[in-house]
């Protein structure tokens, strides 16, 4: 049973198509990195799979459960209530700009939605939290608030928060973007070690080298379509014109 | 009258949301005597009238009218409700319900269709106010003078076209409307107006308490002061006037009368006996 | 009069300005969290109608609003006023107003949020009333809070205006004070006291935006 899969999704800004019947499949413990150009609708995509963005045509699974799909009459159904409480603790979602909670402290913002939305006890989530934090290299700095932090340790909270709620699958959303280049290094090392955790991993990024060595499976999307897909090995090894223009690009 | 038109218009506006949350008093009409309330009588005033009605020594509420009221009440047994009104919004407030009257130096003559009176019983005048140093000296010195009036006032009404004396007010160089006495004074020493015109007994209080100012001879009118009740409220307002004529009787007006005498109406001002002598008269007949 | 004797009538008239004061805050400020979601609310009817109501609130003037809430019901429903409805008719037209003034400056704070806090809140399985509660309130209130400080330092100020219904709040009775004594003493008292009054005002406002400080 996958873990999560998205059949021929659809996705339209205002009459512009940016997914174009994309359908893909993320198994559990597999790592999927998504590349490609700017635009080409990988945000979007997962923007999508957390349900940030509705789906104009398509269907969401969730652990082998049908969660959002989009009628032949054009509805759109999209769970509610207690489901989409369910469907949300099956993911985490970690953003380009960390979008931490800047009124509330690091500890905080890791405790607060696993005591408030999961309804479990204040002192195991702040040991769990710290024991996070700890693992992140930031064990000093619970009691700082995100303003105090740099980005690079802002998004390692920003980890930390996600992985608290015990998440089946996390998603990054170019994790790294937003970073100096000196501070990347340290994310991303954070990132590479929780695949030895064997927690499913969804990766939108501008890192190839990065992604070439974490990933089990790529898929190189190009103008809201999958281009190119396959192992790491495969798709960087991979003749095709696009893909060539794209890392000449990035070689420059 | 145009603030009454606007605050028709808003209160369209407003009303659904205010009627919602409102607590009303008992809702029957008018009680027994007249009254909006049982036992209550209400008096609407401008505290800022002395000596006609204002605030004492003490912070009380007092004056000329408001001890007339009260002796009132004392041969009613009603308990006296001092009510200080913004001037302005006295019709509204008497209309209403909120007062039973108004008692507070209030002129008739003028506004006979607009209010019931009860019998007059001060001999008012207005008159004119200037700086002793303003060299004007008559009221044909006025020509081309910037002269003050209190708004919504009978020195206006007087002043103003249609009123007796509008052929003088149209000589004026100006006539300006102020809120209180405390700023038109003001406004005299420092020369922004010359001359104000106003009810002769607020006019000796107000001379009396300051340095330089006179009262010219000549007088705008001669006028009445009674209480204002509204429109068709007659039981209220026979009740008043035989307890006024009560209190003549039995001395209490004088009385009263007596320790204002010193603050602005001296005795010759008083004009109830005459008035309820002439109304014995009329009733005679 | 004393000068005693003044300053316990002003003193007085300076406590029923606190009452109006802080019975329009307490009722204004709720009242204008509820006008600024009708304000942003998605059905065009409440839009509309919210808009109306704000735009008659700051395009009219405090004093004609406090006479046509306190005669209203007279010269529309034809009911009678008890003697306690001169009180309850300023508290009602004051929070009213300034309610309209509030939902303004609640919702230029609620659209300045960034959407990526609504959107890492619903991820993290927030619920809606949680989501604006205890994420987005607590940093709307940060952002507004200057512009809260202006309207309530304005609110002391406009406490005077309730002379126009003849409530003996300080300034009404300064000016019957000053009447009587034929001076303008009383207005430089009143003057004082309104001035102690807004610094205390503008203290407490300032502890509170000190107190919020500890992110940025």
């Amino acid at each position: 049973m996958a873990l999560l899969e998205m059949n021929h999704i659809r996705k339209s800004f205002g009459g512009l198509e940016v997914i174009r019947d994309i359908s893909l499949k993320v198994d559990k413990g597999e790592v999927l990195s998504i590349i490609g150009p700017s635009g080409s609708g990988k945000s979007t995509m997962l923007r999508c799979a957390t349900m940030l963005e509705t789906i104009d045509a398509g269907e969401i699974w969730y652990m082998g459960e049908k969660v959002a799909w989009v009628e032949p009459d054009g509805r759109k159904v999209y769970p509610k209530g207690e489901q989409l409480k369910k469907v949300h603790s099956c993911f985490g979602l970690v953003f380009q700009n960390f979008n931490l909670f800047p009124h509330y402290s690091v500890l905080k913002n890791i405790v607060d939605p696993v005591v408030h939305n999961q309804k479990r006890s204040k002192a195991e989530a702040t040991q769990e939290a710290m024991e996070l934090l700890a693992r992140m290299g930031l064990a000093d700095k619970a009691d700082a608030y995100p303003c105090q932090l740099s980005g690079g340790q802002c998004q390692r909270v920003a980890i930390a928060r996600a992985l608290a709620l015990n998440p089946q699958v996390l998603f990054f959303d170019e994790p790294t973007s937003a970073l100096d280049p000196e501070l990347t290094g340290e994310v991303l090392k954070v990132i590479r070690s929780l695949a030895d955790l064997h927690i499913a991993m969804v990766i939108v990024t501008h890192e190839m080298n990065f992604a070439r060595e974490i990933s089990d499976h790529v898929i190189f999307m190009d103008k809201g379509v999958i281009a190119v897909e396959g192992s790491a090995e495969e798709v960087f090894k991979a003749e095709n014109e696009r893909m060539r223009a794209f890392f000449g690009k990035l070689n420059h | 009258m145009m603030k009454k038109v606007l605050a028709g218009v808003l209160c369209t506006a407003m009303a659904v949301s205010a009627l919602g949350m409102v607590s009303f008093a008992d809702e029957t009409e008018a009680g027994s005597a007249g009254l909006a309330t049982d036992g209550k009588f209400v008096v609407g005033f401008d505290a800022e009238y002395p000596p006609y009605g204002y605030m004492d020594d003490n912070g009380d509420y007092t004056g000329f009218d408001l001890e007339l009221a009260g002796a009132v009440c004392d041969l009613e047994g009603w308990e006296l409700v001092a009510r200080p009104i913004d001037w302005d919004s006295k019709d509204m407030e008497l209309e209403s319900g909120n007062i039973d009257c108004i008692w507070n130096g209030f002129t008739m003559n003028g506004r006979e269709d607009s209010y019931t009176f009860s019998v007059p019983y001060v001999d008012n005048s207005q008159v004119i106010v200037v700086a002793d140093d303003s060299g004007i000296e008559s009221l044909s010195d006025l020509e081309g003078k910037v002269v003050g009036v209190q708004a919504d006032s009978a020195a206006l009404a007087l002043l103003e076209e249609d009123g007796d004396q509008a052929d003088l007010g149209a000589t004026f160089g100006e006539l300006q409307q102020f809120g209180d006495y405390n700023t038109a004074f003001a406004e005299l020493q420092a020369g922004s107006l010359d001359a104000v015109a106003i009810d002769v007994g607020v006019a000796n209080y107000q001379t009396a308490g300051r340095e330089g100012y006179s009262i010219l001879d000549e007088s705008l009118n001669s006028e009445q002061y009674a209480v204002g009740f509204k429109k068709g409220n007659d039981v209220l307002c026979e009740t008043i006037n035989s307890d006024l004529a009560v209190l003549l009787e039995n001395g209490t007006f004088d009385e009263i009368a007596a320790k204002y005498e010193e603050m602005g109406i001296p005795s010759d001002m008083l004009c109830l006996a005459e008035s309820l002598g002439v109304k014995a008269e009329t009733e005679a007949e | 009069m004393s000068f005693q004797v003044m300053m316990q009538q002003l003193g007085g008239g300076l406590l029923r300005s606190i009452e109006i004061f802080a019975l329009t805050l307490l009722f204004s400020l709720p009242l204008g969290l509820l006008v600024s979601f009708g304000r942003m609310s998605k059905n065009r009817v409440i839009r509309s109608i919210v808009w109306i109501y704000i735009s008659v609130m700051r395009g009219t003037p405090l004093m004609l609003q406090l006479l046509a809430v306190y005669f209203g019901p007279f010269y529309i429903g034809g009911l009678k006023l008890g003697a306690t409805w001169r009180f309850t008719a300023i508290i009602i037209a004051f929070s009213v107003n300034y309610a309209a003034y509030f939902a303004e400056i609640y919702r230029s704070g609620i659209e300045s949020m960034p959407p990526g806090q609504y959107e890492a809140a619903r991820v993290l399985g927030y619920s809606k009333g949680s989501t604006f509660f205890r994420i987005i309130f607590p940093q709307v209130v940060k952002r507004i809070l200057p512009s809260v400080t202006n309207e309530v330092i304005t609110l002391v100020k406009d406490t005077s205006l309730a002379f126009s219904l003849a409530y003996a709040e300080m300034f009404t009775i300064a000016k019957q004070i000053a009447a009587k004594e034929t001076s303008f003493m009383p207005f430089l008292a009143a003057a004082l006291f309104y001035y102690v009054f807004n610094a205390i005002v503008a203290f407490g406002m300032e502890r509170i935006e000190k107190a919020m400080n500890y992110y940025t």
